[in-house]
């Protein structure tokens, strides 16, 4: 992993003192509620419905034990013993003292973390491929990239008052992880005819209120000019945006307005200005990439005797394995994901006791290697296969070897109205009604790959447009009604899902799923995905049985 | 005689400001003017040609570019904030600085709050007019804070990837 | 009927109030049953920059003799969440947080009793 050096730990050291003074100038007074607000929100902290929130960076989904640990003894100290992954692989903590933030920010900083462009109209956390470093699919390990992102990101002086806020996703691997094309930037490393490194540039994809799947703008943009390349599109971004509507100003809305072509010719012409002076100097990539070449690896066979053995005695172990685990670059290895979706349960909360036993986890077997998904879920990216019947066992008895990775009971929730001060309507309440209802899990095995996605209003940050299923909680009339599309993917075949019919009240919602799922196992051919039988059917079927059943 | 906080050589100070702002629906008045970008292209040739100092005041839909063949001439541009958060003023800024070598004064006008003054400075402001009521000490303060930096910018700071080699 | 809440600065608590003071209990609230005395109390509470965080009037319906806040946003800032029954102020329990919880509607909308009721 990338170590911070004394340069990287004083830049934290500085921004986490400043937030001190500003918290200390709020509390006596000397600045209102309005002029704080932006301050606040530039490191992260939002007033929501019952307290605070602290959305804690964690670049590129990356995190060492050390630093879970801390994440989880904040969730124990300053909040109530537990803590909620995002979408955007952050960590929030719900129930924060805005008096408490100076000592929390200094926590975080002393193990090389912060809540620096968690909130804003700035250049968020970019986001990567969990399986970087691990995945034999991948081009090149996108952490490399993500990090130069993150440094030249930071408190960039003309790019922290953009009209809207700014994600970036980048992926190694051709199979699509981190929802790119739905992100303002999404790069997806290509490797060139002639070896040469680069990335294909998606740009002005996005959910919310008008979802687009981001377009091409640059099918190959050398590697080593990332920076300037950024730079060229935030400055026309910076721009041109639009400043007059909020719900009209993320990038998206420009590159729609211009086309793509023309909104690519834009940054072409400005690239050419800004030329390769504003690149990062091979030495300073070659300085990170070091970082994260480190892991080292034993040679061993790709069959563990332990393992086959153990699988064979225990179904649930097989079971966990079927789901869970994912195919290691190198022999021997494997990739696990935690899933973090225990039936019933809130989508992407850990305990702090729960964090705890992963960081030991991660040291004894995992390579001191933890990456948070897109998906609210865990990773332990290296861990050797005659690892894995201990790992489960110590995960099981911490209640985090739920099998249930990509299939239904895998959903992926906003905090919703239970906490949000924007939201419409409850998520998580939703999430755990359909959960209970497909907690049968060779059942859910039997459905496969679906993914659920729900949010509590238009924001979409439950990303349902992209769901398989899409869920958007809507306020009608004082009562939550829930809007159902059908067809999205985040993933390399991202598509915007499709609205079902009309909403459906609380109550309906999960049963409105079962029949949808019931139509699949009826309508799906061979290995069909519930997404690709939709593709094929198209909506009819299933719109017909959602609501005949209603009448 | 009115005041601003002008950033020299590294050092903040209140110094006395010899602009006097005139407005679109003003009368001009003696000596030396900051005026709209309208006003300039009508009787900008006109005031150069009295032998006074002339800035021009760009809004945030004003793009630098249109001065680009007036900058040898000007003194000063003020950019100007129409409210804190409307970051087009620090393209403007950076692109006077870095695409144009303007060496003039560079002033942020408007809504000019202290918590910003060190990304004013690294794109390349050198004079304020805060709105804030902040003093130099203040704008020093906060403008020095961060002991490193990350990007190339309009100040020439070296950033941490200069600073390791 | 309509009673005056807020977020406390020092740690985002939800809070009314109460005869110029902020209590966090809901059912400790001062009840205004005229317009002019809850923005009377508004206004003077929008001065109180370093105790209170936009505060603002909420509405309030009567529900088999308790009064209850309007909105199912209302009725979660007073209990918390739902996916945590522990957490926030309906942890501490007693009679009037059960009330309050089983309110007519409580359970699913944001508050028009006589459209939950059925």
């Amino acid at each position: 992993m990338y170590q911070y050096d004394t340069l990287d730990k004083e830049f934290l050291a500085d921004r986490a003192a400043e937030f001190r003074e500003q918290v200390v100038r709020r509390l006596a007074g000397e600045i209102t509620e309005d002029q704080f607000k932006p301050i606040r929100l530039m490191n992260g902290l939002y007033l929501q419905l019952h307290a605070y929130m602290l959305r804690v960076a964690i670049p590129y989904g990356s995190l060492n034990p050390t630093q879970l640990r801390v994440l989880a003894d904040i969730g124990r100290t300053y909040d109530k013993g537990y803590g909620h992954f995002t979408t955007r692989q952050n960590l929030q903590f719900h129930w924060i003292k805005l008096a408490d933030t100076p000592d929390i920010l200094d926590r975080l900083a002393a193990v090389d973390m912060h809540a620096i462009q968690t909130s804003g109209n700035c250049i968020r956390n970019t986001t990567a491929d969990p399986y970087s470093g691990a995945t034999a699919e991948e081009v090149d390990d996108p952490r490399v990239w993500s990090e130069a992102i993150r440094q030249w990101s930071s408190l960039h002086p003309e790019f922290s008052f953009l009209p809207r806020k700014f994600k970036i996703a980048i992926t190694g691997a051709a199979k699509d992880r981190t929802a790119a094309k739905v992100h303002d930037i999404g790069l997806m490393m290509r490797r060139g005819r002639d070896g040469v490194l680069g990335f294909e540039v998606i740009v002005g994809g996005g959910l919310g209120r008008t979802p687009f799947v981001g377009p091409t703008i640059k099918e190959f943009l050398p590697a080593n000019r990332l920076v300037s390349y950024l730079e060229a599109i935030l400055r026309v971004f910076n721009r041109h945006g639009r400043r007059d509507n909020k719900y009209k100003a993320r990038i998206k809305i420009l590159v729609a307005a211009l086309g793509a072509e023309e909104f690519g010719r834009q940054v072409e012409e400005e690239w050419a200005k800004i030329g390769p002076e504003s690149d990062l100097p091979d030495t300073e990539i070659a300085r990170i990439r070091g970082a994260f070449a480190a892991t080292a690896f034993d040679t061993l066979v790709n069959r563990s005797e332990v393992f086959e053995a153990a699988k064979a005695a225990d179904l649930g172990l097989a079971r966990f394995a079927r789901n869970n685990l994912r195919e290691h670059k190198r022999a021997g290895y494997t990739i696990v994901e935690i899933s973090l979706k225990a039936i019933g349960e809130t989508p992407g909360d850990a305990t702090s006791d729960q964090m705890d036993v992963v960081a030991d986890l991660a040291e004894r077997y995992g390579q001191n290697d933890i990456r948070v998904t897109h998906e609210q879920n865990l990773v332990l990216p290296h861990v050797k296969l005659d690892d894995v019947p201990a790992l489960y066992a110590a995960l099981n008895a911490a209640g985090l070897a739920t099998p249930n990775v990509n299939l239904i009971t895998d959903m992926i929730a906003c905090p919703g109205l239970d906490y949000c001060a924007l939201a419409n309507a409850r998520a998580i309440p939703i999430a755990q009604d359909i959960a209970r209802t497909f907690a049968d899990q060779d059942r859910a095995e039997l459905i496969g790959e679906l993914k659920i996605k729900i949010s509590g209003c238009i924001n979409a940050c439950g990303h349902h447009h992209v769901g398989h299923i899409g869920i958007l909680g809507v306020d009608k009339k004082g009562e939550e009604f829930y809007q159902l599309t059908l067809g999205g993917s985040g993933a390399e075949d991202a598509a915007v899902g499709s609205m079902l019919g009309p909403a459906l009240p609380a109550d309906r919602v999960a049963p409105a799923i079962d029949t949808l799922v019931e139509v699949y196992l009826r309508e799906r051919q061979g290995q069909e995905r519930f997404l690709d039988t939709f593709r094929r059917t198209g909506v009819v079927p299933f719109k017909e049985a959602v609501y005949a059943d209603a009448n | 005689m009115p005041t601003r906080i002008k950033l020299t050589d590294g050092q903040f100070s209140l110094v006395e400001d010899p602009y006097t702002h005139v407005s679109d629906d003003e009368d001009l008045v003696r000596g030396d003017l900051i005026i709209s970008l309208t006003r300039f292209q009508s009787e900008g040739e006109r005031l150069l040609a009295e032998g006074r100092s002339v800035g021009v005041r760009l809004e945030p839909a004003e793009e630098v570019e249109v001065l680009a063949y007036d900058l040898p001439r000007i003194a000063l541009v003020a950019v100007a904030f129409p409210k804190f958060n409307d970051g087009r003023a620090y393209t403007a800024a950076r692109l006077l600085r870095e695409r144009y070598g303007f060496t003039g004064e560079v002033r942020a006008v408007g809504d000019v709050l202290r918590e910003q003054a060190g990304f004013m400075v690294r794109v390349g402001f050198d004079a304020f007019e805060p709105a804030d009521g902040s003093t130099p000490e203040q704008w020093a303060h906060t403008a020095h804070r961060q002991r490193h930096v990350y990007q190339r910018a309009a100040d020439r700071r070296a950033p941490a990837f200069a600073e390791r080699e | 009927m309509k009673a005056l809440t807020g977020n406390r600065l020092t740690d985002g608590e939800v809070v009314f109030w109460k005869a110029g003071a902020w209590v966090e209990r809901f059912a400790d609230a001062e009840l205004f049953e005229s317009a002019e005395a809850g923005e009377a109390a508004e206004a003077h509470a929008k001065t109180e920059q370093t105790v209170i965080v936009d505060p603002y009037l909420i509405d309030l319906i009567e529900s088999e003799g308790l009064w209850a806040p309007v909105s199912y946003r209302e009725r979660l800032r007073a209990l918390g969440p739902t996916n945590h029954l522990h957490h926030g102020k309906q942890a501490e329990g007693g009679a009037a947080i059960e009330a309050l919880q089983h309110a007519s509607g409580a359970a699913r909308s944001k508050g028009r009793v006589n459209l939950i009721k059925r």
